[in-house]
């Protein structure tokens, strides 16, 4: 990668994106400044492990360095685009070490999905559309998704969880996003 | 896995690969089925979207001090990661055709370069010729697909691997240049090897990024790609030629 010039500050995450898709490193610094602490998060929340959600970031930084030229702003927002790559990072290393994880976490809180914390899902037109369709599933199947999407839990994790049988997890969450999907068409 | 995946199956993979809960075989077998499988690809897409505004339930959080340097430390040498792609030609590139029939009706020459589709694109000539450029298109898992030489303003492509399109897409080919914000079309490159140019003022030259979108039939509705890259290769001056 070059250098290339600093991105100027109100350069958007798209254009960002279309910069490191040219090679340019000071553009991948960009998108690192403001997104960093949000990835960060998203990759900490499935790993729990501060030193392995660096590591998800580091996989996910290269691979975006590597394919952002694949990112099309006509086929979603740039953030989602991030979060996933971060996601499937971070997923991997969970699978890569048995996603043995503790299910009793204290990092995953009492609840999987207190109410009010999908307020914070709500913050678009499409995050209120995916709460209303949230609360309209059953409970079990929504704190199901929530803890797979959210805190990357393995079926077998979620049954142990939630306190059901296996078979029944793996039914309910894939009626459950079958269902959503419904709902969000 | 093929397009022969019934419709309910593929969405329900394509929800639980998103959602992250099918285990470490299932997820790559997913992964290494993305590339060919425009439908699986699309389904994937229209997940990640749907559950998208889930992440912000992950509070924010600073990364620790260092992981930038250790980013940067790894990010691939200046100028060394597209010379690695490139592979030079032992035999010296065809004879150029008559290039005044080209300009008109794109020639398909069944040239010495094995292995099928080679197509010669005639661009505006370069006020003064540069050194031979070349690049490998790769694949999204990195396997070389197409091989790419400019010269004299001209780029000839030739697949490396050629390999089946979905009946009812086609494939098109682009070019960044570097500073550009947005690639500009070079034509469609159809099967049976006959390809319309927009001919722009596009001069091939070293940095320029070169990809290949599927796209529906006809080719992007817009001036931009719309479907996703399936090739990508940046030209750098050929090297042992």
């Amino acid at each position: 990668m070059r250098d290339g010039a600093a991105p100027a500050e109100d350069a958007t995450l798209p254009a960002l994106i279309a910069a490191v898709a040219r090679g340019e490193q000071a553009a991948l610094r960009g998108v690192y400044d403001r997104q960093a602490a949000r990835l960060f998060g998203v990759a900490n929340a499935i790993l729990r492990d501060r030193e392995m959600a660096a590591d998800a970031l580091h996989d996910a930084f290269l691979k975006l360095a590597a394919r952002a030229a694949q990112f099309d702003p006509a086929r979603g927002a740039a953030e989602a685009w991030l979060a996933g790559i971060v996601r499937h990072a971070a997923l991997d290393l969970a699978r890569r070490r048995g996603r043995e994880m503790p299910t009793d976490d204290p990092g995953l809180g009492d609840t999987p999905v207190p109410p009010a914390a999908l307020e914070r899902v709500a913050a678009s037109e499409e995050g209120r559309r995916l709460r209303e369709c949230l609360l309209a599933l059953e409970e079990s199947r929504r704190n199901g998704i929530v803890l797979a999407f959210v805190h990357g839990l393995s079926h077998a994790q979620i049954a142990a969880r939630l306190e059901l049988p296996l078979g029944t997890v793996k039914g309910w969450i894939r009626r459950g996003l079958l269902q959503l999907r419904g709902c969000l068409a | 896995m093929s397009g022969a995946i019934p419709e309910a199956e593929r969405e329900a993979l394509a929800g639980e690969y998103v959602l992250g809960t099918l285990e470490a075989g299932a997820a790559r077998a997913v992964e290494a089925a993305l590339p060919q499988d425009a439908a699986l690809r699309a389904a994937v897409e229209r997940w990640e979207a749907r559950l998208a505004p889930l992440a912000a339930l992950a509070p924010p959080e600073a990364p620790p001090e260092g992981l930038w340097s250790r980013i940067e430390a790894a990010l691939p040498p200046a100028v060394a990661a597209p010379a690695a792609t490139i592979v030079p030609l032992r035999q010296p590139a065809p004879a150029r055709p008559d290039l005044s029939g080209l300009w008109r009706g794109w020639a398909m020459g069944s040239t010495a370069l094995a292995a099928g589709l080679a197509a010669f694109l005639l661009l505006r000539p370069a006020p003064e010729a540069p050194a031979r450029l070349m690049t490998v298109l790769l694949t999204q898992q990195d396997q070389p697909a197409w091989l790419v030489e400019a010269e004299g303003g001209g780029l000839r492509l030739a697949a490396l691997n050629p390999r089946p399109v979905a009946s009812d897409r086609v494939l098109q080919l682009w070019a960044l240049p570097p500073g550009a914000t947005a690639p500009t079309s070079l034509g469609l490159i159809p099967p049976e090897g006959r390809i319309s140019v927009s001919p722009g003022a596009i001069t091939p030259q070293p940095g320029m990024l070169i990809e290949i979108t599927l796209e529906p039939p006809g080719g992007s509705p817009y001036a931009r790609p719309s479907g996703p890259i399936q090739f990508i290769g940046r030209l750098a001056p050929a090297t042992g030629s």
